[in-house]
């Protein structure tokens, strides 16, 4: 009985002018897009391919290790074409060096060609699928019980000897069989342009996998839905003007109003001027260590002298709005004057006490500065996503983001592997008894070799890493799915034909 | 004609659509004015401190000598923000404020620091603020553009979509095309019905909006702003009667009003939602920009070119060949400079041009752009105030030039300190910069969007028109 339901409903719905409508605009919107988005992951590639080739050159222009410029450059994520998240936005360079800890907060961007194109709001496959797909699943459902009971089908229907839960189920699994086609065929399509340029591994089809599975989620959501407001309104002409207010306030209104009351700040102000009052603490012990180092060496009183022979330049300072202590010792020169020569001896000491003590002042600022930014930014960022949750479309942004690896956590990875980069090259440094060499602050001996430089790589998190992330939204997407079955079951089975 | 017009607003009212239109427009408008009314004080703040700061490099400069001003230059200038932010915030969290007044290069000094060779002031335009560094969600803004664009026009759809089907459906159609009324008389009455009784919670909603807005003692509308308002509100009737027509063409043609609905969502979707965006990425994907380091490098020959000319004049015997040598060197390379960053401004602001040309398709976008021109915020009004810079920079060196021709002591050298008045200036002589906005330019320079916008609106009508003339009932 269930298949003879389920046949006549999936034929009730394939035959209609709907479907064809809907099949249509899906396919047109998301292969449109799909073809500006590639081409948008190639130039962005090639910019990034562009950004490595500049810095090698740079660092390889680099004749001391002193001067030294090592850039560090994110590639821009495949997944992005699906869900852009913070992919796009935030800096993707960033500098790596003994004296300095890399953070989000601190980097670039390559190749932003053209500033003011940022104007124009970009979107992407999950967007449309956002707004699309809640359409959908709405005018799917909204007469699949007021337009029966309009018609006087329903008391037909009941008069069978079928329980009005497994009514229900018919009419769920036939839609979501039909809203499927719109949505597998759009996907393959985009598949197929993807594939075409970008090559995706086997993890990116099951990151694509997750994306596609949270879609199923939110269509069956925004069906269910539907299907409330059906069960409970006695028109269809009620049902679906009730069903277009649902669908405007979920969609539109409620996550422009809640991001429109988003305070960006606070008293942020405060709380900064508070962590930058102790990171200058550290940097001002540091600076008191190499005065000492400098008076114990017996060039305290000769140090400008000194300063002038190795070309010094020493800074140590915190930037009052990332928080970023910088610690540099630099040597500008080319060449030596002979009368210099005496310093030599003091400046390898110099440079390999140091050195090290600026590396070491850094990681110390870091544990007081990671806290802060953590609650200062983070903390408000995610409160901020959190109220966007109230709405499915919320939910279902957070859930791709996750799968795609361009939320936060996916972005901050790239600047975890960063960090651990610069310790590799601090011990690279330590093991090639770098500080100590004449190399380090000048080259007229020779200059540097950076040929055994351990390169940079950065491996997106794997992906039971992603299925992690994205497992609260995914779980939250379900729970709703359920929910809201059971209280549409409940309605129907207490509602009057 | 106006019993129809009656008969439907009646009906309206007393339906669940108006109720809760009322309310979303409501609130809507009440989070915007709120909004505004606890950020525009910042925002005033910020532009003050900075044009005072601004304003006291101009009078230290003068106070000093005609000399320093000429050479330093004004203060940097800043974008004066707008009074009706709230209705159109066009992009300005990207833009740049400022139009910043370059210090005097400096290429030569000999061994105690002194300045051999420099430089006079240059105008330099900043970049757009690309914010990477906030990990939130995107910021959205709820100004009225957005109200407007987004949410009152589908509601222009909800109050039509059954207009004709909807009768049709409960038989009323027949009857009424059987009394003595021509048809065009039937549509024109729905037409103005419908729009009247979407404008009654929308105007409900702005008064409530600037009720809010204008007695707040922090923020005060002038009467030109209040003009601007007025157009502002008008433009949306425009918009909204836009999509009046199109829920009254896809009504008269569709038998069933859920079909109608359903089709009406579907072009909504596409002309609002995603024409707007889907086109910018292609129109910005079709010209490629010229990257900032192929611009530096046009830069080079440039100033080899303009060495070679002063290594001449400097070997001259003339004390008088030299410095005028200096000054042409001055004030050729601030030009340059000028004209450099300028070249780069126009490439990129082309581009734009281009990308928002092809966006104008959709009348969603056409709205934004129009609503942002007349609330005096986004990328016109930013190239109207980089214009007005540039205006003002011309202007002061022409005083310069003349303040200079009128000390008889001086050498009338521009730009080099032994060429130069070096008496001070009575600092209110001095003109001042004032960024304007200027209403006539506005409507010239928005006539194609308006006459766009005009024409999607008549051919809808017609259409709708058309398609309900024909109709079998």
């Amino acid at each position: 009985m269930l298949k003879t339901l389920i046949g006549r409903e999936l034929l009730d719905n394939l035959m209609t002018f709907r479907f064809a409508a809907v099949l249509l605009i899906t396919l047109l919107l998301v292969v449109a897009n799909t073809v500006v988005l590639v081409q948008d992951y190639e130039q962005r590639l090639e910019s990034y391919t562009g950004a490595i080739r500049t810095h090698y050159q740079e660092l390889r222009a680099a004749k001391t290790y002193s001067t030294m410029a090592i850039l560090v450059d994110r590639a821009p994520n495949p997944l992005s074409i699906f869900n852009v998240g913070l992919d796009k936005r935030l800096g993707n360079l960033v500098g790596i060096y003994h004296g300095f800890m890399p953070t989000l907060w601190n980097a670039q961007m390559h190749g932003t060609d053209n500033p003011f194109i940022a104007f124009f709001f970009s979107i992407d496959i999950v967007f449309i699928f956002e707004v699309v797909l809640s359409l959908m699943g709405l005018i799917f459902a909204y007469d699949a019980i007021a337009g029966e009971r309009e018609r006087g089908t329903l008391r037909l229907v009941l008069a069978q000897p079928i329980g009005r839960g497994q009514i229900l189920l018919a009419k769920y699994i036939s839609a979501m069989a039909c809203l499927l086609v719109p949505l597998t065929l759009s996907l393959l399509f985009a598949l197929l342009l993807l594939t075409r340029s970008i090559p995706l591994s086997t993890a990116d089809f099951l990151r694509i996998a997750g994306i596609v599975f949270a879609s199923f989620a939110y269509l069956s959501l925004f069906y269910l839905i539907g299907l409330l407001i059906s069960v409970a309104t006695r028109r269809t002409g009620t049902a679906l003007m009730i069903a277009m207010f649902v669908w405007g306030f979920l969609i539109l209104v409620y996550p422009n109003l809640i991001r429109a009351t988003v305070n960006p700040g606070g008293d942020i102000q405060a709380r900064i001027k508070i962590v930058e009052n102790r990171i200058q603490q550290i940097l001002d012990e540091y600076e008191r260590e190499r005065q000492k180092f400098l008076e114990k060496e017996g060039i305290a009183g000769e140090t400008s002298e000194f300063s002038k022979a190795l070309g010094l330049h020493s800074y140590a300072f915190v930037d009052p709005v990332t928080l970023m202590s910088y610690v540099e010792n630099i040597s500008l020169i080319s060449e030596i004057h002979p009368e210099f020569e005496k310093y030599v001896p003091s400046a390898k000491r110099y440079y390999s006490f140091v050195e090290p003590l600026s590396a070491r002042t850094v990681e110390k600022t870091w544990h007081i500065r990671k806290q802060a930014l953590d609650e200062i930014y983070v903390k408000q960022a995610a409160m901020d996503r959190l109220l966007l949750k109230f709405s499915p479309v919320g939910v279902y942004d957070s859930a791709t983001q996750a799968w795609a690896g361009t939320d936060l956590k996916g972005v901050r990875d790239f600047f975890h592997a960063a960090r651990r980069y610069r310790k590799a090259v601090i011990d690279y440094l330590y093991a090639k008894e770098a500080m100590p060499s004449r190399e380090w602050f000048i080259d007229d001996k020779g200059a540097v070799d950076w040929s055994t430089l351990p390169q940079f790589t950065f491996q997106r998190s794997n992906v039971a890493t992603n299925a992690k992330r994205a497992l609260p939204d995914m779980f939250l997407l379900l729970i709703c799915n359920l929910v809201l079955f059971m209280a549409i079951v409940l309605i129907f089975i207490k509602s009057e034909v | 004609m106006w019993h129809i017009t009656k008969r439907e607003i009646y009906d309206n009212l007393n339906s669940l659509r108006f109720a809760l239109t009322t309310v979303l427009l409501l609130a809507l408008m009440v989070t915007n004015a709120v909004k505004h009314l606890r950020e525009h004080p910042k925002r005033v703040q910020r532009y003050q401190d900075a044009v005072t700061e601004s304003l006291n490099h101009l009078t230290d400069r003068a106070d000093d000598s005609l000399y320093t001003l000429a050479q330093y230059g004004p203060g940097n200038f800043y974008k004066k923000p707008s009074l009706l932010h709230f209705c159109a915030n066009g992009g300005e969290s990207v833009l740049p404020d400022v139009v910043e007044v370059d210090k005097p290069p400096v290429f030569m000094t000999d061994a105690e620091g002194n300045r051999l060779l420099e430089g006079i002031w240059s105008l330099s335009y900043p970049d757009a603020n690309l914010n990477n560094k906030d990990v939130g969600p995107n910021v959205s803004q709820v100004d009225w553009a957005f109200i407007i664009g987004y949410i009152l026009s589908l509601i222009a759809l909800w109050f039509t979509f059954d207009a004709f089907s909807g009768e049709r459906e409960q038989g009323t159609l027949r009857l009424m095309l059987a009394n003595s009324i021509p048809r065009h008389t039937v549509l024109i009455g729905k037409f103005l019905g419908a729009l009247l009784s979407i404008s009654i919670p929308f105007a409900l909603a702005v008064l409530v909006n600037l009720l809010l807005i204008s007695t707040a003692s922090t923020v005060h509308l002038t009467t030109e702003a209040w003009g601007r308002l007025g157009i502002i509100f008008s433009l949306a009737l425009l918009y909204t009667s836009l999509f009046v027509a199109l829920g009254l063409l896809v009504s008269a043609r569709v038998q069933q009003s859920a079909v109608s609905l359903m089709i009406l969502l579907l072009t909504w979707v596409t002309l609002v939602v995603f024409m707007p965006s889907t086109l910018a990425s292609i129109a910005s994907s079709f010209s490629p920009a010229t990257s900032f380091d192929e611009f530096w490098k046009q830069r080079n020959p440039i100033q080899e070119n303009l060495w070679d000319k002063y290594k001449e004049g400097r070997s001259s015997k003339s004390v008088d060949r030299r410095l005028r040598a200096k000054s042409e060197f001055y004030t050729e390379n601030a030009e340059r400079e000028e004209r450099w960053q300028e070249e780069q401004l126009k490439y990129r602001t082309s581009q734009v041009h281009r990308a928002r040309a092809i966006t104008s398709i959709s009348p969603a976008t056409l709205l934004q752009h129009l609503m942002a021109r007349f609330a005096g915020t986004g990328f016109e009004r930013h190239l109207q105030f980089v214009e007005n810079t540039q205006r003002y920079a011309r202007q002061l060196r022409e005083f310069v030039a003349d303040t200079d021709r009128a000390d008889p002591e001086s050498l009338h050298i521009l730009g080099v300190r032994e060429g130069m008045s070096k008496k001070p200036i009575s600092p209110e002589a001095v003109p001042r910069f004032e960024d304007t906005l200027n209403l006539n330019r506005d409507f010239n320079t928005a006539a194609m969007e308006l006459l766009l916008l005009t024409l999607f609106v008549l051919v809808l009508l017609s259409g709708a028109y058309l398609a309900f003339v024909r109709v079998e009932v």
